[in-house]
C-alpha cells in the first residue's frame, strides 16, 4: 500500500507537518517494500484551493492513505471521493507515524478537523 | 465627477464621510461598492424601488458521458475543479466562472448554469440621491461580479460618490478605477497610517489624485499629519473624536444632524476637489 505523509523535510527523520494542503513536502511511502521517495508540494504556493490541488496530486499518485496534522473541508472532500483513508491529528517523526500505521495503532478520521485556510499562516483580512 | 471614498484600514469612517457628503449636496449618484459589508443604508435610509440578482456562469459536468475532465482540473488556476478516479468535483466558491472548462474540457460534456452571487438594490435617498447598494451573498467571493454589475449604471456626467471597501485588494482597485478623485479616510494611529500608506501606493500606481480626511482626530498621535505634511498630501478635513458624534452614528444619524455646519464643510470639500482637478 502507498501512503503519503505531509512532511517538514525530505527524510523519514523529518516531522509530520501539521498542514495538509500547504506542507512543503510529502513522503510517499510504499509499505509493501518499505521504500520511499519525497515530492515537493507545488500546491503550497497556490492562492486558493491548495488542499484541493494537493488532494488531486495525492490521488493521481495512487495513494491509499494519508497521514497528516490537519485536513480542511475541501481537501477532505477530494480525498474521500478518491477513497483515500485519512489519519489526521498526527505529529512527531515520520518513521514513528509509519510504524504506528503498520502496527494498526492509527485511527481513521471521519471529518475535516480544521476550517479552510488553516495552513495559510494567519492574517486573512480583506481579500 | 466621480469621487471614491476609500481607506486602508477598515472602520475609519469611509461610510460616514461618503454618506454625509451625499446628504450635504443632496443630489448625486451614491454607489455602495463595499459589497461584502454594505451599511450606507443605515445613514441614507433609501427607499428601495428595485432589486435584481447578480449571477455568474459556472460549469457543470455531464459525468454520465464517461468523459475525462482532467483537463478542466489542470487548467483551473483557482483549483476549483478536482478529478479523482472517475469523479469530477466543482468547488463552487473557488470558481471564478471564466468559462475555461468549456474550452479545454471534453466537447459537449461541460455545460454552464447561472449561480447567484448576490444582488444590487436601487432606490432614492434624501432629497435626490440616486442610490445603489451591492450585497454579496454570504460565502461567495465574487465581489467584482457585483461591482461590475453596478459599474454599468455609473453616471459619468454627474456627481458620483462611491463608498469603497477597505483594504487595497481587487475590490478596492475596482472601486477607484473610474474616479476623478479619491478621498482617503484615516484615523491618526500607527495602524491608520500604515494602511494609509498602502492605499496611497495603489492610487499613485493608478495616477489618481487624492486627499486625506482624518477621522476621530485626537485619539492617537501626530504621525499621519506629519507624514502628509512631509509628502505634500492635502488634508481636506479633520473630524474630531467626540462621544456625541459616535452616539449620533450609532443611531444611524448623520454628522449634519449633529451639527449643521458640517453640511457647508462637506460642500466646501467638493468645491475644493473640483478646483484641484479642474472640473
Amino acid at each position: 500500500m502507498i501512503i503519503a505523509i505531509s512532511s517538514t523535510g525530505t527524510s523519514l527523520e523529518s516531522n509530520v507537518d501539521s498542514r495538509f494542503g500547504r506542507c512543503p513536502f510529502f513522503i510517499i511511502y510504499n509499505t509493501d517494500n518499505d521504500s520511499f521517495e519525497h515530492v515537493e508540494n507545488q500546491a503550497r504556493q497556490a492562492m486558493g484551493g491548495a488542499g484541493i490541488q494537493t488532494g488531486q496530486m495525492i490521488s493521481d499518485r495512487g495513494v491509499k492513505a494519508v497521514i497528516t496534522g490537519n485536513v480542511g473541508p475541501n481537501a477532505f472532500k477530494v480525498l474521500s471521493a478518491a477513497g483515500i483513508e485519512i489519519y489526521s491529528g498526527i505529529s512527531g517523526l515520520i518513521s514513528d507515524a509509519v510504524q504506528k500505521l503498520k502496527d494498526g495503532q492509527l485511527k481513521g478520521t471521519s471529518g475535516p478537523d480544521v476550517q479552510s485556510h488553516f495552513g495559510t499562516g494567519g492574517g486573512g483580512g480583506n481579500s | 465627477m466621480i469621487i471614491s471614498v476609500a481607506s486602508g484600514k477598515g472602520g475609519t469612517g469611509k461610510t460616514t464621510v461618503a454618506c454625509n457628503m451625499a446628504l450635504s449636496v443632496g443630489y448625486c449618484q451614491f454607489m455602495d461598492y463595499d459589497v461584502e459589508a454594505p451599511n450606507s443604508n443605515f445613514f441614507l435610509k433609501p427607499d428601495i424601488k428595485h432589486i435584481h440578482k447578480v449571477t455568474i456562469k459556472q460549469p457543470y459536468f455531464l459525468s454520465e458521458t464517461g468523459a475525462d475532465f482532467s483537463k478542466c482540473a489542470d487548467f483551473c488556476h483557482f483549483n476549483a475543479v478536482a478529478v479523482v478516479g472517475d469523479e469530477v468535483m466543482l468547488f463552487s466558491e473557488l470558481c471564478h466562472g471564466c468559462g475555461g472548462c468549456l474550452l479545454v474540457g471534453p466537447e459537449g460534456a461541460v455545460r454552464e448554469k447561472d449561480i447567484e452571487v448576490g444582488e444590487v438594490r436601487k432606490g432614492i435617498a434624501g432629497p435626490n440621491i440616486d442610490y445603489y447598494m451591492g450585497d454579496l451573498k454570504p460565502g461567495s467571493m465574487r465581489t467584482i461580479s457585483i461591482q461590475g454589475d453596478m459599474d454599468k449604471a455609473l453616471n459619468h456626467d454627474g456627481l458620483v460618490i462611491i463608498d469603497c471597501p477597505p483594504g487595497t485588494s481587487c475590490s478596492m482597485v475596482f472601486s477607484v478605477k473610474d474616479c476623478d478623485y479619491c478621498i482617503l479616510v484615516t484615523e491618526p494611529t500607527p495602524y491608520g497610517l500604515n494602511d494609509l500608506k498602502l492605499s496611497i501606493e495603489v492610487l499613485k500606481d493608478m495616477n489618481k489624485p487624492f486627499g486625506v480626511i482624518i477621522n476621530r482626530d485626537g485619539i492617537g498621535d501626530d504621525q499621519v499629519e506629519r507624514f502628509c505634511g512631509d509628502n505634500g498630501i492635502k488634508i481636506l478635513e479633520k473630524i474630531p473624536n467626540k462621544r456625541e458624534i459616535a452616539e449620533y452614528y450609532s443611531r444611524g444619524e448623520s454628522l449634519i444632524e449633529y451639527d449643521s455646519k458640517w453640511k457647508d464643510r462637506f460642500k466646501a470639500i467638493i468645491k475644493e476637489i473640483e478646483k484641484d482637478i479642474g472640473k
